[in-house]
């Protein structure tokens, strides 16, 4: 169909883009939110509950809202292009709902590991590193493959400040040749396509690596 | 101007811009609990082909961004001559995205009711109907309302959405707002604190329906949680 | 008593609060070399707190606890060195999910005693075979029945060489007929030397290998002895009362 010859060079460049985007917020995500959920845990009365604010603030509001927002401030203060602050505004949002994820995660792992730990001589760190987090790490992977399909599925907002990414190069698309559903249609499969592909693809990476009982 | 007199032009249009995001949000609230809760039911107990029909439903709502389906509602469909005003056009696609939603939490629900109390009532010799409408629907109901309360938070949260296709809740009012008096970082905040404000309300006011009416039990995945 | 008394574990005057209520009023306790110390008395009583007031798990409010002579509530000590030789046994087994039963022994020797990792696991497969699960080694803790989850705790704790074994009701968490492996692990210990003080209600390894009973309640020690007089004439009536009770039912 020649429809199909037409419409899928301006998927592929979105699609790059698209990807780009969910990967810079997904993976800065997961770094602030790793920090934010230690420091929370571990952090003491003040800084946790400072650091508590702040993340029920970042939950709480739109996330175009918040998008705009930190757009609006990223790009004056920092003047990085629209794709940079972007993806910082969705990386800095996820990490957010990264940090609900890993603290649950970290708070699910039974007191007594700690304790354990202490007791054979390790230090606080050493028992962090070597006993909390791996059994952490099987936790948050269900809740996590959630939040992945959230920020794929969020990488669209930054459509409303012109990142040249797959929505937008449909909405190109159906400005050319006046036909919106087709373009709009085709959209909706990559992204259904990523995210079923996303979430197959974690619970494989938690049936493997699951702790035999 | 001082942020006091902008306070005074500001606040009465963000305070109708309000009062349709609460109007979109609820009734796209109430359309996802009308399809969510048939099909909650469809997938645990109806048939096969029912079944498959609703998951895929389910499915491509949930696998799919709610601005792609807003823009299939609102430009795509006109490409067959089909055109639905703003209004309805969020309606129908908040309200699709929502009961998808909807009915996994409705479908955890009665999933976890469903075995024991569906053996008790089918051993006093009720029919499979009569069980589902008077032993697991009104058990169900109540068993889904944390996870259902979190969803109407969410709906405030979505539809802000809809700005983009020039209906006018509060976001759309901040946007006119910001080209007429160029305010743009106060505005937002503005803007941010009310939906501060409205969610924390919420929030708390739920909570308490919450605590007054629900079953201890089982905790049912969240939207974004 | 042929030999001098070395004190391995000195007590002084540890007191605990839990907001308002005092868990520990005051114990001050000395547990000698090649002493087995029971402590007992109803639930609640601080003993477990007391046992984690040595290790500094808990740390007491005021008081003072030495370790082979150091002094482990000085806020200066290293801690953590100082618990690798200090071992201790939980009534929840806390063995570390995630690894074989061999990694959870190897864990503390190549982290912690920084040993290779050859040398590990040659001692971590000696400890397994002492307490007889030598074949579960490649077995993860959900794969373990209770009892030989708990050997494997007390092999974890084994293979640091410790100078003190605390044990915090190590049977309380088991099915009946589980118990009595784990008894004779301790049992083995010991007879074998090594200074132990345990929190249980199992009379019978009281009666059998303890060479002293601690009686405790409300936070305080009441009276203390030998297995003989404590089990057979103790001075006071509520001694009497509550060994008798336990007795019992063990």
């Amino acid at each position: 169909m020649e429809v199909l010859t037409v419409l899928i060079p301006y998927i592929l460049r979105g699609l790059s883009i698209t990807l780009e985007v969910t990967a810079v917020a997904l993976g800065l995500g997961l770094l602030f939110g790793t920090i934010l959920a230690i420091l929370r845990v571990y952090g003491g009365k003040v800084l946790s509950g400072l650091l508590t604010q702040f993340v029920t603030i970042l939950r709480a509001l739109p996330h175009i809202l918040l998008l705009l927002i930190l757009y609006f401030m990223i790009a004056r203060v920092v003047n990085l292009s629209a794709f940079w602050s972007g993806s910082m505004a969705l990386a800095i949002i996820s990490s957010a709902y990264q940090s609900e994820i890993i603290r649950g995660a970290i708070q699910s792992v039974p007191g007594g590991q700690m304790m354990a730990a202490r007791s054979i001589g390790m230090s606080r760190f050493k028992a962090i590193w070597h006993v909390i987090i791996p059994q952490a790490f099987r936790f948050a992977i269900p809740p996590w493959s959630n939040e992945a399909a959230i920020v794929i599925k969020d990488s669209s907002l930054v459509y409303v400040l012109g990142v040249p990414e797959i929505l937008r190069q449909a909405q190109y698309y159906s400005a050319r040749t006046y036909q919106p559903f087709t373009a709009y249609l085709a959209v909706a499969a990559i992204y259904f396509l990523l995210t079923f592909i996303t979430n197959r693809g974690l619970d494989a990476l938690e049936r493997r690596i699951r702790i035999p009982a | 101007m001082s942020f006091f007199e902008y306070l005074k032009i500001a606040l009465p249009q963000i305070w109708v811009g309000l009062m349709i995001t609460f109007r979109v949000s609820f009734v796209c609230l109430l359309i996802g609990m009308a399809l969510g809760f048939p099909v909650a039911l469809a997938r645990v107990y109806g048939p096969k082909w029912l079944r498959w029909l609703v998951t895929g439903y389910v499915e491509v709502f949930r696998g799919t961004p709610v601005l792609v389906q807003l823009f299939l509602i609102y430009y795509g469909l006109p490409q067959f001559g089909i055109t639905f005003s703003p209004f309805t056009s969020a309606y129908l696609a908040i309200g699709l995205n929502s009961g998808a939603y909807q009915s996994e939490y409705f479908r955890g629900a009665i999933q976890a009711i469903s075995g024991g109390q569906m053996m008790a009532a089918r051993s006093i010799g009720m029919t499979r109907m009569q069980a589902i409408r008077h032993v697991i629907i009104p058990q169900a109901f109540r068993f889904a309302i944390p996870s259902w309360s979190n969803e109407a938070v969410s709906m405030v949260k979505i539809s802000s959405i809809v700005y983009l296709i020039a209906v006018p809740e509060m976001l759309y009012v901040a946007k006119l707002l910001m080209s007429k008096y160029y305010n743009v970082l106060q505005t937002y905040l503005l803007v941010g604190l009310v939906y501060l404000l409205v969610i924390g309300l919420m929030t708390l006011l739920l909570n308490e329906i919450e605590r007054r009416t629900t079953i201890p039990g089982l905790e049912i995945a969240k939207r974004g949680s | 008593m042929p030999k001098p008394e070395k004190v391995i574990v000195k007590i002084e005057n540890v007191h605990k609060a839990y907001g308002k209520e005092e868990v520990l009023k005051g114990i001050s306790m000395d547990v000698c070399e090649g002493e087995v110390v029971v402590l007992v008395g109803p639930s609640g009583t601080g003993k477990s707190t007391l046992l984690r007031c040595i290790n500094q798990l808990t740390i007491p409010d005021s008081g003072k606890v030495w370790v082979d002579g150091v002094e482990l509530t000085n806020p200066k000590t290293d801690i953590d060195k100082a618990r690798q030789h200090i071992g201790m046994v939980f009534q929840d087994f806390n063995l570390f999910n995630h690894l074989t039963t061999l990694d959870n022994i190897m864990l503390g020797l190549i982290h912690v005693m920084g040993m290779k990792k050859e040398e590990a696991r040659d001692k971590a497969l000696l400890e397994l075979k002492r307490v007889g699960l030598a074949n579960k080694s490649e077995n993860y803790p959900g794969q373990l029945s209770g009892g030989q989850k708990q050997r494997v705790a007390i092999a974890r704790s084994l293979a640091m060489d410790p100078i003190v074994m605390l044990f915090d009701e190590p049977t309380s968490a088991l099915d009946p007929e589980l118990i009595g492996e784990v008894l004779t692990v301790m049992k083995d210990l010991a007879v074998g030397g090594m200074t132990m003080i345990c929190v249980t209600h199992e009379i019978g390894f009281a009666r059998d290998v303890c060479s002293r009973i601690v009686f405790m309640e409300h936070g305080e020690i009441v009276e203390e002895g030998n297995p003989d007089k404590m089990l057979n004439h103790p001075d006071l009536p509520r001694t009497k009362q509550f060994l008798g009770k336990i007795t019992e039912l063990h």
